[in-house]
């Protein structure tokens, strides 16, 4: 399987671990944060952790996009998703993120129109296939997922489509990156950066993370051997004094990123002033509005959806983990109140959370944290 | 491709942003009928890598192809490279 199984051969993945054993300095500890959610899925999938040395550690980032969505902004897309006349259209893992008064799932079950789209082009094709009805798609996703909404938005533009709307809650990724590395209990030693949001975005928007902090980057696919190859790459960077952005993922990453993709999401879109990020708080220009020439499709102007604001269950200890403060297992509702299956923190309910991972792949990890780590204390 | 889709129960490729790396087998206007790996086929919108070429191998993510693959990036360097060097369609 051309692209993916040479990338998964075991007898490469020893020659590489061997080589990060080596690479790393006795008695030193590496912290390594793998910015997005699709990366810790891989890491724990793959048994990527048990390959390393117990010096170098993974740290989960914030690049989950249904992980760091507040709660008030479920809220105001199920009060949208509860009108007669629409139809509700977003992705799967919205389903179960929980709103304070429940989830799409439940609401769907009262009898709303919601319909789970791979694309937001199918979205469009209910809208095209239903002129009757107001079809709403739910946009999420960082950089690599906004150049489909702003596609369909193009398209809708062009064939005239006006029963279509989004309800946009597009996210970047630089500046939840730059306020982690702002965070003063924050202690990494480098980062693995997002391989597919590189693809659109290109590798330039990280210089400023050697330039003006430090911190050595490599951008990475997401099989298992390109996880493990770009830690390789970080290791060197450390051992070798240097510090800078490399790309591992070079066979779909550009260093420029891809124009086209670029140009469309600068016309479709504008930056919010400002966007609360769960667990991170306000984070100024880190999310995507549409712009003025797109402004017929907003569905917060549509649908004059409330604004409200509703605080995480006070239990939940996301924040701490988004930061890398604490590992999921140390979350002191984690596996007990808070599973995949009943989710009461964002990171638990998509598959790419790093709680959900965590339960899923990382048991074995899990039971052999002490009792005493899980009162939240941190490290 | 779309034998991955969203679910409710596993990994929502969209939001994980994964991306699927598939085959061009004929270009009908601004969509692609594309093959994955597995031999799943699906109209692809390719406005955002065009022009695009029958054979060539796209990066689709949400019904979009949002990259080629395969256009190895100059900067990388030699010394980061595999230790061993991967099968046809790695790193250059």
């Amino acid at each position: 399987m051309r692209y993916v199984q040479e990338f998964r051969d075991a007898e490469l993945a020893r020659a590489v671990s061997s080589e990060i054993a080596a690479l790393a300095e006795p008695g030193r500890h590496y912290k390594l944060m793998e910015i997005c959610g699709g990366h810790t899925h891989t890491i724990y999938r793959h048994g990527i952790k048990d390959l390393l040395p117990e010096d170098v550690e993974l740290v989960h980032g914030p690049g989950c996009p249904v992980c760091v969505l507040p709660m008030g902004r479920v809220d105001e897309g199920i009060a949208i998703a509860e009108r007669s006349e629409v139809v509700f259209t977003c992705f799967g893992d919205m389903m179960r993120v929980p709103g304070s008064k429940g989830n799409l799932l439940e609401v769907k079950a009262r009898g709303a129109d919601i319909r789970m789209v791979y694309s937001p082009l199918d979205a469009l094709r209910i809208a095209r296939e239903n002129p009757d009805r107001e079809v709403v798609f739910y946009a999420i996703g960082f950089e690599t997922t906004a150049p489909s909404t702003a596609l369909t938005l193009q398209r809708a533009r062009k064939e005239g489509i006006d029963n279509f709307s989004v309800f946009c809650n597009h996210v970047t990724i630089v500046p939840p990156v730059r306020a982690l590395l702002d965070s003063p209990d924050l202690r990494l030693d480098a980062f693995i950066g997002p391989g597919h949001v590189s693809t659109v975005i290109g590798c330039r928007p990280y210089e400023f993370m050697p330039a003006d902090y430090g911190k050595p980057c490599v951008v990475a696919g997401f099989e298992p051997l390109d996880l493990l190859q770009s830690i390789m790459m970080l290791m060197r960077q450390l051992k070798e004094g240097r510090c800078e952005v490399e790309n591992q993922y070079g066979r779909a990453v550009l260093w420029e990123g891809n124009t086209k993709a670029l140009e469309s999401l600068a016309e479709v879109f504008e930056l919010r002033p400002y966007f609360e990020w769960r667990g991170l708080g306000f984070i100024a220009q880190s999310a995507l509005k549409l712009s003025p020439d797109y402004a017929g499709f907003d569905a917060e102007l549509r649908f004059a959806s409330p604004k409200v604001r509703v605080a995480d269950p006070k239990a939940c200890q996301c924040g701490e983990v988004l930061k890398g403060v604490l590992k999921p297992p140390e979350c002191r509702v984690f596996g007990t109140a808070c599973t995949p299956e009943r989710p009461l923190g964002a990171l638990m309910v998509s598959s790419e959370g790093a709680c959900a991972a965590y339960y899923n792949f990382g048991r074995k990890s899990y039971e052999k944290v002490e009792i005493g780590s899980k009162t939240g204390s941190g490290e | 491709m779309y034998q991955n889709t969203c679910s409710i129960d596993h990994t929502c490729v969209t939001c994980s942003d994964a991306g699927t790396p598939v085959r061009v087998l004929s270009v009908e206007g601004d969509d692609a009928l594309c093959e994955d790996t597995l031999g799943n086929r699906a109209r692809v919108a390719v406005e955002l890598v065009s022009p695009v070429r029958e054979g060539e191998t796209l990066l689709e993510h949400g019904g979009v192809a949002i990259g080629r693959i395969g256009e190895a990036d100059p900067k990388l360097s030699a010394d980061n490279r595999m230790p061993i060097a991967p099968t046809e369609g790695g790193y250059e």
